[in-house]
This record gives structure tokens, sequence and C-alpha cells, in this order.
């Protein structure tokens, strides 16, 4: 029973880290709207151009506001050193990440899901299309969660190269973007495209709590 | 016997004996192979830019093949503590790097009068692609940290993750249809390659292994050198 009270207290202090900078999540969120205006100021506003390329365009820009928020993943729970006091408490750092990525998953990508119907009205979006989308961010938003935790606790001792953690999570996210929008083409079918989704989102989670921790625990005892 | 794989005095020993008769026999084998590369057949389709293929294809292995070995020394390194593993990581980094560029680049000369373009988005042409922007990464990853425990150990994480990437290369050709061709060298099946373009496709492989591992051993020992001096 100690684990779950000890789950409990975490989730209770991210919720209260959560709503102390919520505006930085709505910054983040205005910032998904405001590149989606951009683009449709530069491709011109052909409704039927628009429609074709609607689901490709969301998705990429979805990718570029994730990364915003990648450096403060774990970048203050490193500087005030919490994370050494969890892990003292009787919690495994691979437990740690997995909780947080599960926090930024309900904290971070969940409120873009609000804001995912809002945007495809401006792409004059199917119904079955907006469905789609939101089925497969619900799974790739936590794809998208466990490359974030890789990359931030990659670079938790990087001062000099600041980039490269959007890129690794770019990198990583390729397969991501194939599926999420091949769902949408009729050639394709949905069920086994989904069950891809659902595998890469299984393997990453496996992957991720693991290569976190190593790293975690690299930069802590090179501090 | 194969101390030398994970030693640094040993290797530089074995090294000191084995470089100058490898930088002979490798010169002469490379000799040998443009020559039979020269007098090879042509193609009765694609006639004259058939022989691109035996520059393309053994750089297309040397590349998997240096990103497995890099892999094996990233479990070795992490696994067991031996730290000559890392020095050998960001020593062949590079190597695998030009060998995708190689790759990349004879493969979209030999496409344009082939199927008319530099570039389709094929699977196995756009895997080979994320190969080489992986190995970008693992070069700027080598210079980005201060502490040198750090970018090691964090760079040898990094490449195990991204050998997700080798089976997918392997494999692309099977699970998409693809506009590139499946594998015509097998091991498993009797390889649908004639035996004349074979022969010297194979000495060429045999070649550019051969120089990849002088410059490979060059590398490593300037690395050596680099570590005794700023320990």
């Amino acid at each position: 029973m100690m684990i779950i009270k000890k789950i409990f207290l975490f989730y209770k202090r991210e919720s209260k880290l959560f709503y102390s900078n919520i505006v930085d999540l709505f910054s983040n969120i205005l910032f998904f709207f405001l590149s989606v205006f951009v683009f449709i100021f530069a491709l011109g506003t052909d409704e039927q151009l628009l429609k074709t390329i609607g689901i490709g365009i969301i998705w990429s820009l979805l990718l570029l506001s994730s990364t915003l928020s990648l450096r403060k993943f774990y970048e203050e729970d490193f500087k005030i050193e919490i994370l050494p006091i969890m892990h003292m408490g009787g919690m495994s750092y691979e437990l740690i990440v997995f909780l947080k990525i599960l926090s930024h998953f309900i904290f971070v990508q969940i409120p873009f899901l609000v804001s995912l119907p809002i945007v495809s009205i401006f792409f004059n979006l199917p119904t079955n299309e907006i469905y789609n989308l939101v089925l497969t961010f619900i799974i790739g938003s936590l794809i998208l969660s466990c490359l974030g935790s890789i990359s931030a606790s990659m670079n938790l001792l990087n001062k000099t190269n600041f980039s490269i953690g959007s890129v690794i999570v770019l990198l990583f996210s390729i397969p991501l973007i194939i599926f999420s929008v091949g769902i949408n083409n009729a050639d394709n079918d949905f069920n086994s495209l989904l069950n891809l989704l659902i595998g890469i989102a299984l393997i990453f989670l496996g992957v991720a709590p693991w290569s976190s921790a190593a790293c975690i625990r690299l930069a802590l005892n090179n501090k | 016997m194969f101390k030398f794989l994970i030693n640094p005095s040993r290797f530089n020993k074995f090294a000191d004996i084995i470089f100058k008769p490898l930088v002979v026999i490798s010169s002469l084998i490379l000799i040998v192979g443009l020559f039979l590369v020269y007098f090879s057949p042509l193609d009765y389709q694609q006639g004259l830019t058939v022989k691109i293929m035996y520059v393309h294809v053994p750089s297309a292995w040397l590349a998997l093949l240096t990103y497995a070995i890099m892999t094996i020394y990233s479990i070795i390194g992490l696994a067991f503590k031996i730290p000559f593993s890392f020095v050998i990581n960001k020593a062949i980094a590079p190597i695998g790097a030009v060998f995708t560029l190689l790759c990349l680049i004879s493969g979209s000369m030999w496409g344009k009068p082939m199927w008319g373009t530099w570039w389709v988005w094929d699977a196995r042409l756009t895997s080979v692609a994320i190969l080489f922007i992986v190995y970008l990464l693992i070069i700027f990853l080598n210079h980005s940290f201060e502490n040198r425990d750090v970018r090691e150990k964090t760079t040898a994480i990094f490449i195990l993750i991204g050998s997700i990437n080798l089976p997918i290369i392997k494999f692309s050709v099977d699970w998409w249809n693809t506009l590139h061709q499946p594998a015509s060298v097998s091991k498993l099946s009797s390889p649908s390659i004639d035996l004349s373009m074979l022969q010297p496709l194979l000495i060429m492989t045999l070649a550019f292994s051969l120089v990849g591992i002088i410059i490979a051993i060059l590398r490593i020992k300037a690395e050596i050198l680099i570590r005794k001096k700023y320990p």
C-alpha cells in the first residue's frame, strides 16, 4: 500500500506544479494555433487544397509545438535535486520516469486534445478524419511523451548544444507521423495501422524508462 | 587471442604488426577489383551504369556493418564497463557516415538515368537517409558534453536506441513494395546475380572493408593518444 500512497503524492505534486505555471501550457497551445494560422496564410485559402493536406500539417505542427516544452521535463527536478530524494523514498528511477511520462501525457498532451477539433474546423476536415485524428493523437502523444523523456534526460548536462534534443524527438517520431497520417488514406487498412501505432507506443513505453533512468543516473553521478 | 579488441595497449601492438601488410594487401586487392570491374560484362538493360553498383552495394553493406559494430561495442561498453569500446565508437562513427553518404550519392547517380529522378520517397532510400542523420547525430553528440564520461555513455545509449533502424533498413524491401530492388545476394538462398558480376562485387567489398579497417586503425590510435594526453 505504501507505493500507491507514494504514487498518489507524486501526482499531487505534479498537479500543483502544473497549476502553478498553467500559462506556459496556454502559450504552448497558442503557439500551435498561431503556427496553423501562419501556415494557412502562406498556402492561401484554397478550400480543396487545405482539405487534402490538413491532417499532415496539423500533425507536423503538433510535433513541433510538443518539442517546445521539452527542456522543462526533468530540468526543474534536476536543479532542485528532488530526483535523488524520491529515489531515497523507495522509488526506482525507472518508476519515476514512467510516472513522469504519464504525468506529461495527462497534464501537457491531453489539453492539446481539446484544441484539435477547433483546428480541424479551420481546414474543413470531414468528420471521420477528425475522429481518426483524435484517436491517433491519444496514442501518438503517449509516444511523444516517451520521446520527450528520452531526449530531455539525455540533455540534462548538455550546456552547449541546445537544439539536439528537438532533433532527437523529430528523428524518432518519423514512424509515428507516417502511420498516423496514413491512417486516413483509403487504401490502407484502418485496424492494422492502429495496431502498428499501439505497438510502437508499447515499444517506446518499454524503452523510454530504461534509457531515461540510465541517463538520469549518469547525470546525477557527474553533476 | 581476441584481447586486442577490448584492450588499448594490445590493440596498439596488434595494429603496429598488421598495419603495413594490410596497406599493401588492400591496395593490391583494390587494384585487382577495379580491373575486374573494368572488364566485367555490361548489363543488357542498364548498360554502363551497372558499374555504379560495384561502389554502391559495398558501401551500403559497410554502412550497416559499421552501425552493427557500434551497437555491439555500446552493449559491451555499458554492460561490462570497458572504456575502450567508447573509443572505438567515437573513432568509427565518421567512417560509417562517409560510407552512408557514398551509398546515397552513388545510388542517386544511378537513379537519374535508370528511374528518371535523383530521389524517390521509397522505403529503402528513406531509411538509409535516416541512418545518415543518425550517424550525424552521433558525431554531434560526441562533441556536445563537457564531461567525457557523460558524453560517451549518452552516445552509447543513443546508438542503442537508434539501432531500431537497422532491421527496418534490412527488411524494408520485403515489408513494403518498393522501387528499390530486393536483395540479390543472400546467404540463405542461391544468389540471383550472375557469377561474372558477383566476383568483382565481392572483391570490391573486401577492398572497401580493408580500406575502412585501415582508416579505423589510424583513427583509433589517434583517439588512444588523445586519451593518454588528456585523461
